[in-house]
């Protein structure tokens, strides 16, 4: 089956700025993709490529096995966006832009289905209103009914929490598991933040730089496996030399005189604590995090120092 | 120094005696057609006219005219406008012909067209006259003026040519034709924004085209008198 | 094709700026009649005399077609303002409202967006050149009444007859609604390039003014590039109520304003066809 989504070595720079730089990857149909990265890292440059908004340097985008550019925009008929901020004709009601948008995706879309769309993202009531009234968790509602009243099989989501309240956010990740579970659609969403990634993505990609740094199933990356965890004594003597000796000494990740890193599955931490306790060790703190976050938090920091 | 003046005198009268005759012969021809041109009191007579001056661009005006003498002249247009050369160069052979007491001087007679015309100079006495010198070609057997060369104080010379039909008896011509001398016409192109047919072309050339046709210009004016009725007895009103 | 259209004639209606340029029209032509109302005469008789020294002309010479010549005549520097208003907003104003963004998600080429884009300026064109016939031409001739029409130009001074008036201004306005087109592609040229309508509009108008200043220099440096500017084509409608009509001259204005429109809108779509859209 091919992927819904596929890119080879795209490549897009602003000047000297290299937004993208060789970025290949693949989203099978099903997959709710995330697309993790800093800010100007490339996410949202790759994905107006993906809709045909700019134009790669270089590099071949597939839609449904099919190569795309500026002469095949019909393969967007099955793809729905929301690309940065849910910007709309403010002078319109939402019933309007809605209507409009929808006339423009080439499929016959009946008022029932602009209905239908508006109940799935809990506008009903409020589509006569003019868009300018609107919050802007309702806009980016809006633009998700967008997206989706024509009944894309493929849904780009660039940022689709930025400037939310936390209530929206929540309502936001509730809204795309259903549409992925319930309505049965693809999904890729673009985020700066790993843990909003990690609770609604089946696969996901890393990229900074405008380069992948990492990709593949959350599961497999988020596994538990991979938790670090570090451990802070205060009486370090022989610390590490136990440690090595013991059962614990094959999952440690690196050591200093009173503080190890162990990559372990959280659930045996207590089994750790047990030893050390057992072994006369004075813990001062257990503290667990997952590789992944970590590294991506290593990024942000290289790009904080940077900045 | 009598016999002198005598004899010049005698000399000057047998050089005049000829002219004197026939400058009677004049002056009564003349005072006859101006008596005859009085019989007219009024008149109002379909007409069209059309003015062929270069920087005018008219069409045929079709309208009535309204006359009353001795100076009242009236095109009236149905709503539309009205263009008639200013008031004192008047388009009525009664006022090319000097009013008050006038020295006639008769040139005699020339063929014009298979016609015998009689010319006759006419000077006003009044020199205040607007009128300096007339020169009228008469038809002494229609007792009407076929064409009249009027030269004016302030207005040029006036050449005014006349076709007679059905109201001969009343000396009313069915065609006038009227060469006059007219003034420049140019305004300031920054007030008009024309609309340039040939845009860049040398500002020059169409200055010197303008200017070539604008200046000391002559100008026709044809009026056709299509119907006349004579001595309605129109009020001043219709000349307001 | 026809929906994209009535979507963007929608959108231009749906929005109380477009009624703004409505209202402009109205007020300008309502001032210049009022102006004409009450010192017309002193107006007149500035233009006429040249004409007045030597003819007496009477009758309703200052009529609702001599109102409406005055009013069309002054509007030449507003009427490409009211255009660019709209066409100059309807790409960049979309992009900076981002919802070019969402609109070029759509499968819908840009080819055919731009097209509808001029289509619909075009429309907008026609509309407010019908609406300025009404209050120009048919209101004055309700308040200043109907006659023959003069013509005041520099060098020749034109009647026409009444029965001879109306259609001269059918092809009058037609060859405006062509000019104003040529503005309205420029415009969307301009508006392709900009993320914010600000920027086409005023360029717009800058272009225009630069163009008429250049051409009412005179100067002979510029004397080769007039002709091809098309600023002085677009009085072009002057020319109908002349006697003779230069038909020759109008035709070759009309062929130069509607080969601008072509470069124009060529240009929009090639260029657009090839932005990257970053707003």
């Amino acid at each position: 089956m091919p992927s819904i989504v596929e890119t080879r070595n795209l490549y897009k720079s602003f000047g000297s700025f290299k937004a993208v730089n060789g970025l290949s990857f693949s989203i099978e149909k099903g997959d709710v993709y995330g697309f993790l990265g800093q800010n100007g890292a490339g996410k949202s440059t790759t994905m107006r490529m993906i809709m045909g908004l700019i134009f790669p340097d270089s590099g071949e985008i597939f839609i449904n096995g099919e190569t795309f550019n500026n002469s095949k925009r019909h393969l967007l008929k099955n793809i729905g966006a929301v690309i940065e901020r849910p910007d709309m004709y403010g002078y319109l009601s939402g019933w309007d832009n809605l209507r409009i948008f929808a006339a423009l995706s080439d499929k016959n879309i009946t008022k029932a289905r602009l209905h239908e769309v508006l109940e799935v993202v809990g506008l009903t009531g409020r589509e006569k209103d003019k868009v300018k009234a609107y919050s802007q968790g309702m806009k980016q509602r809006l633009g998700i009914a967008i997206a989706l009243v024509h009944q894309p099989d493929l849904l780009v989501l660039d940022e689709p929490t930025n400037g939310l309240d936390p209530q929206g956010i929540a309502e936001m990740r509730q809204l795309i598991n259903r549409l992925s579970g319930d309505l049965g659609k693809t999904v890729m969403v673009s985020s700066h933040l790993l843990h909003e990634i990690e609770q609604v993505a089946t696969g996901m990609l890393v990229i900074h730089k405008g380069k992948k740094i990492v990709s593949g199933k959350v599961k497999d990356l988020l596994n538990p496996d991979e938790t670090l965890v570090s451990v802070a004594v205060t009486n370090d003597t022989h610390f590490v030399e136990k440690l090595n000796q013991s059962q614990w000494g094959k999952m440690m990740e690196r050591t200093t005189s009173g503080s190890a890193t162990f990559k372990m599955n959280p659930s045996v931490i207590p089994d750790l604590n047990k030893w050390l306790v057992e072994h006369d060790f004075r813990v001062k703190e257990i503290k667990s995090e997952h590789s992944l976050e970590a590294y991506f938090l290593s990024l942000t920091h290289d790009t904080d120092t940077q900045n | 120094m009598m016999s002198i003046k005598a004899g010049l005198q005698i000399l000057f009268l047998s050089i005049l005696a000829p002219l004197t005759v026939k400058a009677d012969t004049g002056t009564d021809l003349f005072y006859a057609l101006r008596k005859k041109a009085l019989l007219v009191k009024d008149y109002t007579a379909d007409v069209n006219m059309q003015i062929d001056v270069s920087y005018m661009k008219i069409p045929k005006l079709k309208g009535t005219m309204y006359f009353k003498s001795p100076d009242k002249l009236r095109l009236e247009r149905h709503g539309g406008i009205s263009l008639l050369p200013k008031k004192n160069v008047n388009l009525t052979i009664s006022n090319l012909m000097p009013a008050g007491n006038v020295l006639v001087i008769d040139i005699g007679n020339v063929e014009k067209d298979g016609k015998k015309l009689h010319v006759l100079k006419v000077v006003p006495d009044d020199d205040q006259n607007n009128i300096v010198l007339a020169k009228l070609w008469v038809d002494e057997a229609n007792l009407v003026a076929v064409r009249a060369e009027t030269t004016t104080r302030n207005d040029g010379t006036i050449i005014m040519d006349l076709t007679f039909g059905k109201y001969i008896n009343w000396g009313l011509p069915d065609k006038v034709a009227l060469l006059v001398d007219l003034k420049d016409y140019k305004l300031p192109k920054g007030f008009t924004l024309d609309y340039e047919t040939n845009p860049g072309a040398k500002p020059d050339a169409q200055a010197e085209k303008a200017a070539k046709a604008s200046k000391g210009q002559k100008g026709t004016i044809k009026i056709n008198y299509l119907k006349y009725d004579v001595n309605t007895g129109l009020s001043d009103e219709k000349f307001k | 094709m026809i929906q994209i259209l009535r979507i963007e004639i929608y959108k231009i209606f749906k929005r109380p700026r477009t009624y703004i340029s409505f209202g402009i029209v109205l007020a300008i032509t309502l001032v210049i009649q009022l102006a004409l109302f009450s010192d017309g005469k002193e107006f007149l008789g500035f233009f006429m005399q040249g004409i007045n020294e030597q003819f007496d002309v009477q009758g309703n010479i200052l009529n609702g077609y001599l109102v409406a010549y005055v009013i069309l005549h002054s509007l030449l520097m507003q009427i490409p303002l009211l255009v660019a208003l709209v066409a100059g907003d309807s790409l960049a104003g979309e992009a900076n409202l981002g919802t070019l963004r969402l609109l070029l998600t759509k499968p819908i080429s840009r080819t055919k967006l731009v097209l509808m884009k001029f289509l619909s300026s075009f429309i907008y064109t026609l509309i407010l050149i019908i609406w300025l016939a009404i209050v120009a031409l048919f209101v004055s001739m309700l308040l200043f009444g109907t006659g023959d029409m003069i013509n005041i130009k520099s060098d020749s001074f034109v009647v026409i007859l009444q029965n001879d008036v109306m259609w001269r201004y059918l092809l009058a306005f037609c060859f405006a609604t062509l000019a104003m087109t040529t503005i309205a592609s420029l415009s969307l040229l301009l508006s392709a390039f900009a993320d914010n309508a600000i920027g086409p509009i005023i360029s717009t108008m800058g272009i225009v003014v630069v163009m008429t200043i250049l051409c009412n220099l005179q100067l002979p440096v510029f004397n080769h590039i007039i002709p091809y500017l098309f600023t002085p084509h677009m009085v072009g409608w002057k020319g109908f109520f002349d006697d003779p009509i230069p038909y020759a001259a109008i035709g070759r204005s009309a062929i130069t304003l509607a080969a601008y429109t072509i470069v124009f809108l060529a240009a929009t779509i090639y260029y657009f066809n090839k932005k990257d859209i970053k707003s």
